[in-house]
C-alpha cells in the first residue's frame, strides 16, 4: 500500500438521469476516494454508478482540494492516511451547515486512524437485521436480509449525540467473528446536516458480489438521499433481498416495467423468476388504482397474445389475471383454451373470473 | 353443545369391533382382549390415518402414547415409504400385521369403518379430504390450518355442523396449562378491557431457489400429491418445502395461525367472529419458487374496537406468541411454558366461580378420544379453527392486493371489492372439485 497521502477527488460533468415522467431534483455529489485496505477504484466506480442510477445525484470526480460547500452530498469511500486538521475541520463545518455525508465501507471516522480494536471477519454471507424500523432510510425494508460474500467490520462502536445504529449483523465466530452483533448501517444527525455510514460493500476483485447486492445498493441510495435531504422518497424495490435469499444486480440497475414485460415473454423459471415477481410487485403497488391496473392488464394481455411467449409466462400471467383481470382480458384468455398445455390454467382463470 | 348422533355411531361401531373378538380370538393380540388392566377394544376408538408424513406420524405417536385409547386399523398416504413406516408403527403397537394400507383416500374412506380419522396433509388437500371424511360421519382429528382458502373452510365448517361429528383441530396449544391460563386471565379482564393484541409468528427462513425438475421418486404418486393444485413438474418439494409455495400453503403465517392467532382469539372472545377491516404488507422473495411472504405485518380491526396485529416475530418486542393488551396491562404467552404479565401479580389472580372458565384439557389427543367416546365437544372445535385461519387468509388477501379489505364476519364475504373477493377461493384442477355438504 502506498504510504503517501492521496486524496483523489472524483469530478465529472452533471449527468442527468432523470426518469422521463418524474421531475426529480438532481443533487451534486462528491465522491472522495483514496488508498486503503480495499480497492477503492472498484468500489468508488460502483458507488458512483449506484448513486447516479437514482437519478437524484450526479457524482463528481475531481483532482483538486475539495470545496465541500459546492456539494449537497459528500461520499467518502476512503480509508487510509489521516487527513490534515484543516480538511477535517472543513468537512465538519460542511455537515454542521447542512451538508450530507455518506461514509462507505470504512473502518474509522473520515480521515482518522483505524482504532486497534477494529477487525474484519472472514468473507461470508450473512443476514443483516434492521434494528430501527422508523428511520427514513430503513422504513419499509425487510427486517432480515441476506447479504452475500462480504466482510463484517467488527469493533466499531458508534457513539455520540443523535447516533442511531439502523442495522446490525451477527458476526459468527466460525468466520473469525466476534460472536457479537456488529453495526452495519449507521445514521447521525449532526448540526444542520446528516451523516450516513454503510459498513458493508467490500470488493474482492473477483465477482464483487458484496457490491452487487441489491440490499447494499438500495440502502446506499436511500442513505444518500437521506443524508442529502433528510427524507427518503425512493420506494422499496421488489428485489430488496429477504431472509429467503440474497439478490444481486449485475449492472447495479433497478428493473423497469419495460424491461420486465420485454423479458417475461421468455420467462424460464430455471433462469430467473424476477421479471414475474416484479410484475406481481407492481400489481400490489397499484393497490386498487384502476388506471394503473388496467395499464398493467393490457401489457399482460399482450403477452398472452404473443405466439412466441413461453407457456410458463402465460401460466403465471393467467394466475394474476384470475384475480385482477377485467372484461378486457377475457377474449385473450379464451383464445388460449384450445392449447392443451394451457387448458388447466385457462380454466383456473375463467373460473375465478366467473366467466 | 352435545353430539348425541356421534355417540350413537361410536357405540354401534364398537359393537361391531367387539363381535370380532369372539369370532377370531386366536389372532387378537392380548392387548385387544383387555388383559393386564388394559382397556378392552370395545372401548377403544377405531382410528385410521390419512397423511403419514412427519406431522401425521407425530400425531400417531401421540395417540398411541395414550395406551389403549385407540386402535389403528388403516393408514393412507401417497408416499409408499411413509405408508410402510406408518404400517410398521401400527403393527408393532397392535402386535400383529393387520394394518391395512391405501394410496388413495377415496378407497380408504369407502372401505374403512372408523370411529375417527387423524388427517395431516398439505393444506391444498384439506378442503376435499376433510369434507369427504366428515360426510362419511367419521370423527376427525385434523391438522391446522384447516383450509387453504376461506371458501374451503366454509364448506368444512358446514360439513361438521351438518354431520354432527366430533372435530378436534391440531391446535394443541389449547391443551397446555399456561396457554389456557393466559387466555383465561385475558378473557376475565385481568388486564382490563382488551383493546389490542399482538400475534408474533415465525419469520420466513432461507429460500430454496428453483430446484431442478427431477424424476419423481418411485415411492411417490406425484399426480395424487398435487391433486386439485395446478399441475407442475416435480421439484422435490413434496415433503417439507411445499410450505413455501402458495399453491399449497401460505407459509409460516398460515402454518402458525392455528396456534397463536387461535390462542389470541380464545382469550379475547373472538373465536366465533372475524375482523371487519384488514390491511398490511408482505415481503416476498424476488427469486425462486418460494413465493409465500417471507415477512408479513397486518392489522385487523374488529367490530368491538379490538385491534389485532399479526406479524413475523422479529417485528415485535415480545417476539413469538400472543400478547393481549388491556387498559390495565398486558399478558404474553408463548411456547416453552412462557406466561408473563405487565405485573406478576396478574398471574396469581384467582378466577372466581361465576367468571368465565375456559374449556380445560391436559392432553390434546386424549381430549379428542374422550370427546369421541362421550359425544361431547372437543377443546379445539371447527369454528374457532376456521376463524383463526381466516384472519391469516384475509391478511394474505390484503397483502396480495395491496389494499385494505373490508370483511363481514357474519355473512363471511368481502365487501365492495370484487377482485379481493375472487381470492376467497382457489379453483381446483380437474377432475377435483370441492365436495358439497
Amino acid at each position: 500500500m502506498r504510504k503517501q497521502y492521496i486524496l483523489i477527488l472524483l469530478a465529472a460533468a452533471l449527468i442527468m438521469l432523470m426518469p422521463s415522467c418524474k421531475k426529480t431534483t438532481v443533487y451534486k455529489a462528491l465522491i472522495i476516494t483514496g488508498q486503503s485496505g480495499h480497492n477503492r477504484e472498484t468500489s468508488s466506480e460502483a458507488v458512483k454508478q449506484i448513486l447516479d442510477e437514482t437519478g437524484m445525484f450526479s457524482c463528481v470526480i475531481s483532482g483538486f482540494t475539495p470545496d465541500f460547500s459546492k456539494y449537497k452530498l459528500v461520499v467518502l469511500d476512503y480509508g487510509g492516511d489521516m487527513w490534515s486538521e484543516e480538511v477535517n475541520a472543513d468537512l465538519m463545518d460542511y455537515v454542521n451547515n447542512g451538508g450530507g455525508i455518506v461514509i462507505f465501507n470504512s473502518k474509522s471516522d473520515p480521515g482518522a486512524a483505524i482504532p486497534d480494536s477494529v477487525t474484519v471477519s472472514e468473507r461470508h454471507s450473512f443476514e443483516v437485521w434492521t434494528a430501527v424500523t422508523d428511520h427514513p432510510v430503513t422504513k419499509g425494508l425487510p427486517l432480515r436480509w441476506l447479504h452475500p460474500d462480504d466482510e463484517i467490520v467488527q469493533g466499531l462502536k458508534p457513539a455520540g449525540e443523535d447516533v442511531q445504529v439502523l442495522a446490525v449483523a451477527f458476526s459468527d465466530t466460525s468466520f473469525s467473528g466476534t460472536g457479537r452483533m456488529e453495526p452495519v448501517l449507521v445514521a447521525r444527525n449532526y448540526g444542520k446536516g446528516r451523516i450516513f455510514a454503510t459498513l458493508i460493500g467490500s470488493p474482492d476483485e473477483k465477482e464483487n458480489l458484496a457490491l452487487h447486492c441489491a440490499g447494499l445498493i438500495v440502502t446506499l441510495q436511500r442513505g444518500a438521499e437521506w443524508a442529502a435531504t433528510g427524507n427518503v422518497t425512493q420506494e422499496v424495490p421488489f428485489d430488496f433481498p429477504t431472509a429467503a435469499g440474497a439478490v444481486l444486480r449485475p449492472d447495479f440497475k433497478r428493473m423497469t416495467l419495460e424491461e420486465a414485460f420485454k423479458n417475461i415473454a421468455n420467462y424460464d423459471i430455471k433462469k430467473s423468476t424476477k421479471y414475474f415477481t416484479f410484475i406481481q410487485d407492481q400489481l400490489r403497488k397499484a393497490a386498487g388504482d384502476e388506471k394503473t391496473l388496467s395499464d398493467l392488464e393490457k401489457k399482460m394481455v399482450d403477452v398472452l397474445k404473443t405466439r412466441e411467449a413461453s407457456d410458463d409466462a402465460k401460466k403465471l400471467l393467467l394466475r394474476e389475471l384470475s384475480w385482477m383481470g377485467s372484461d378486457y382480458c377475457i377474449p385473450a384468455i379464451k383464445a388460449l383454451s384450445s392449447d392443451p398445455d394451457l387448458q388447466d390454467d385457462v380454466e383456473f382463470a375463467l373460473t375465478r373470473l366467473q366467466k | 353443545m352435545s353430539h348425541k348422533t356421534s355417540r350413537r355411531i361410536f357405540i354401534k361401531r364398537s359393537a361391531v369391533a367387539a363381535a370380532g373378538v369372539f369370532i377370531m380370538p386366536a389372532i387378537i393380540p392380548s392387548s385387544a382382549l383387555g388383559m393386564g388392566g388394559k382397556r378392552p377394544p370395545s372401548d377403544r376408538i377405531v382410528i385410521g390415518a390419512i397423511g403419514t408424513g412427519s406431522q401425521g406420524m407425530s400425531n400417531m405417536r401421540d395417540f398411541l402414547d395414550l395406551k389403549d385409547a385407540v386402535q389403528y386399523v388403516a393408514v393412507c398416504d401417497v408416499d409408499s415409504l411413509h405408508l410402510a413406516e406408518a404400517k410398521n408403527t401400527v403393527d408393532s403397537a397392535n402386535k400383529n400385521s393387520d394394518c391395512r394400507t391405501y394410496n388413495d383416500f377415496r378407497e380408504f374412506l369407502e372401505k374403512e369403518k372408523l370411529d375417527a380419522v387423524s388427517i395431516a396433509l398439505p393444506d391444498h388437500w384439506h378442503g376435499i379430504i376433510y369434507t369427504e371424511a366428515i360426510n362419511k360421519k367419521i370423527n376427525v382429528y385434523g391438522e391446522k390450518p384447516i383450509c387453504r382458502t376461506i371458501k374451503d373452510g366454509q364448506i368444512i365448517v358446514a360439513a361438521v355442523k351438518k354431520n354432527n361429528i366430533i372435530w378436534q383441530t391440531g391446535s394443541w396449544q389449547r391443551s397446555q396449562a399456561h396457554f389456557h391460563r393466559g387466555a383465561e386471565l385475558a378473557i376475565n379482564g385481568r388486564v382490563g378491557k382488551i383493546n389490542y393484541i399482538e400475534v408474533g409468528l415465525p419469520d420466513g427462513g432461507r429460500g430454496i431457489g428453483t430446484p431442478p425438475v427431477m424424476e419423481v421418486p418411485a415411492e411417490l404418486n406425484w399426480e395424487m400429491w398435487l391433486g386439485p393444485a395446478p399441475k407442475v413438474p416435480y421439484r422435490g418439494v413434496s415433503h417439507w418445502d411445499w410450505r413455501w409455495i402458495l399453491d399449497y400453503s401460505g407459509g409460516q403465517l398460515t402454518d402458525w395461525a392455528g396456534h397463536h392467532i387461535d390462542i389470541a382469539n380464545w382469550g379475547a372472545g373472538l373465536e366465533h367472529t372475524g375482523p371487519v377491516e384488514i390491511s398490511g404488507k408482505g415481503v416476498y422473495p424476488s427469486e425462486g419458487i418460494y413465493n409465500v411472504p417471507v415477512e408479513y405485518d397486518f392489522l385487523c380491526k374488529y367490530e368491538n374496537g379490538i385491534e389485532m396485529r399479526v406479524a413475523n416475530a422479529s417485528r415485535f418486542k415480545m417476539g413469538m406468541g400472543t400478547t393481549w393488551y388491556g387498559d390495565l396491562g398486558w399478558i404474553h404467552t408463548d411456547r416453552g411454558n412462557r406466561l408473563d404479565a405487565s405485573d406478576p401479580k396478574i398471574l396469581e389472580e384467582v378466577i372466581g366461580e361465576n367468571e368465565i372458565h375456559l374449556y380445560k384439557s391436559e392432553n390434546h389427543w386424549q381430549n379428542f378420544v374422550d370427546s369421541v367416546r362421550n359425544g361431547t365437544q372437543a377443546i379445539a372445535p371447527i369454528e374457532p379453527a376456521y376463524r383463526a385461519i381466516s384472519v391469516a387468509l384475509l391478511g394474505e388477501i390484503a397483502m396480495t392486493t395491496g389494499q385494505t379489505i373490508y370483511w363481514d364476519p357474519v355473512s363471511e364475504e368481502i365487501k365492495g371489492n370484487e377482485m379481493a373477493g375472487r381470492l376467497l377461493s382457489r379453483p381446483y384442477r380437474r377432475p377435483w372439485s370441492l365436495p358439497t355438504v
